[in-house]
């Protein structure tokens, strides 16, 4: 297997304290700044594709693994939820707010043999780039 | 055509108080490329200058977007930047000019194809 991305999110919960709200928030985050468009370009199978989720929290025994899980449209999603995140204490309003770090990354089985790099220096050109 | 579209990445960037198109447009590149660590080229095996990306960056007045400067960002990669008519304006209070939201779209491709005894698809759905 072979990691194609990895995607990055936050996302909280600003008075309700719900660990998984938070954590579910992060991984939308994660998943709409990107799109992985091999699949439909070059024809591999969503179903093959294996995704790892890490959370990250203060609490993590709150979260509910399953359904961050659930919110995954495809592939076969994994859940782990480690010590991170970051809360943020306002005692003189007796309120917490929680931070949820979400790591989306997503594998799938690409072999280097299947496909051949061709020369795109025959492309058009491309913007010029001083100094690269 | 060979050029396989692999990946595309979203953000968005602001200009809060002096109106700069193309600070916005640079902070929505950033904001879409630290969103996301691609490993596209390692997982097939390309050299990482192999990849074409193209760049499309949407406010309201895009002739004022310094497309050179956006290019600029890219470490490595064939990078082509348009700028085009979106994002959005919005007016301040105050009635002196605008803060300025930009998107930026990133397409990442290859020049690309199966080997011949190799992945049995090619057109994709």
């Amino acid at each position: 297997m072979k990691r194609m991305i990895l995607e990055m999110g936050a996302g909280n919960d600003l008075y309700g304290e719900d660990y998984t709200k938070a954590a579910r928030r992060a991984v939308q985050d994660a998943l709409h700044h990107s799109s992985l468009i091999l699949f439909r370009s070059l024809g591999y199978d969503h179903a093959d594709m294996r995704v790892h989720v890490t959370i990250g929290v203060q609490k993590p025994d709150q979260v509910d693994a399953d359904a961050v899980a659930a919110d995954l449209p495809r592939g076969k999603a994994e859940v782990r939820v480690v010590q991170g995140g970051q809360n943020v204490v306002d005692e003189d309003n007796g309120t917490i707010s929680v931070i949820a770090t979400a790591a989306v990354e997503a594998w799938l089985d690409i072999e280097e043999k299947d496909w051949v790099f061709l020369n795109n220096s025959r492309l058009p050109a491309s913007y010029p780039l001083p100094g690269i | 055509m060979a050029k396989k579209r692999v990946a595309m990445e979203l953000g968005m960037g602001s200009s809060l108080r002096n109106q700069d198109y193309t600070k916005a447009g640079l902070r929505a590149v950033e904001n879409a490329l630290w969103h996301n660590a691609l490993s596209m080229a390692d997982a097939f095996g390309f050299p990482k200058d192999s990849m074409i990306i193209d760049v499309d960056i949407a406010v309201q007045n895009p002739d004022a977007v310094d497309r050179q400067r956006i290019a600029q960002v890219f470490p490595y990669g064939q990078v082509s930047v348009t700028a085009s008519q979106g994002g959005l304006d919005v007016e301040k209070p105050s009635g002196d000019g605008v803060t300025v939201i930009a998107h930026a779209a990133i397409v990442v491709s290859f020049d690309m194809e199966p080997a011949a005894s190799g992945h049995q698809s090619q057109g994709g759905e």
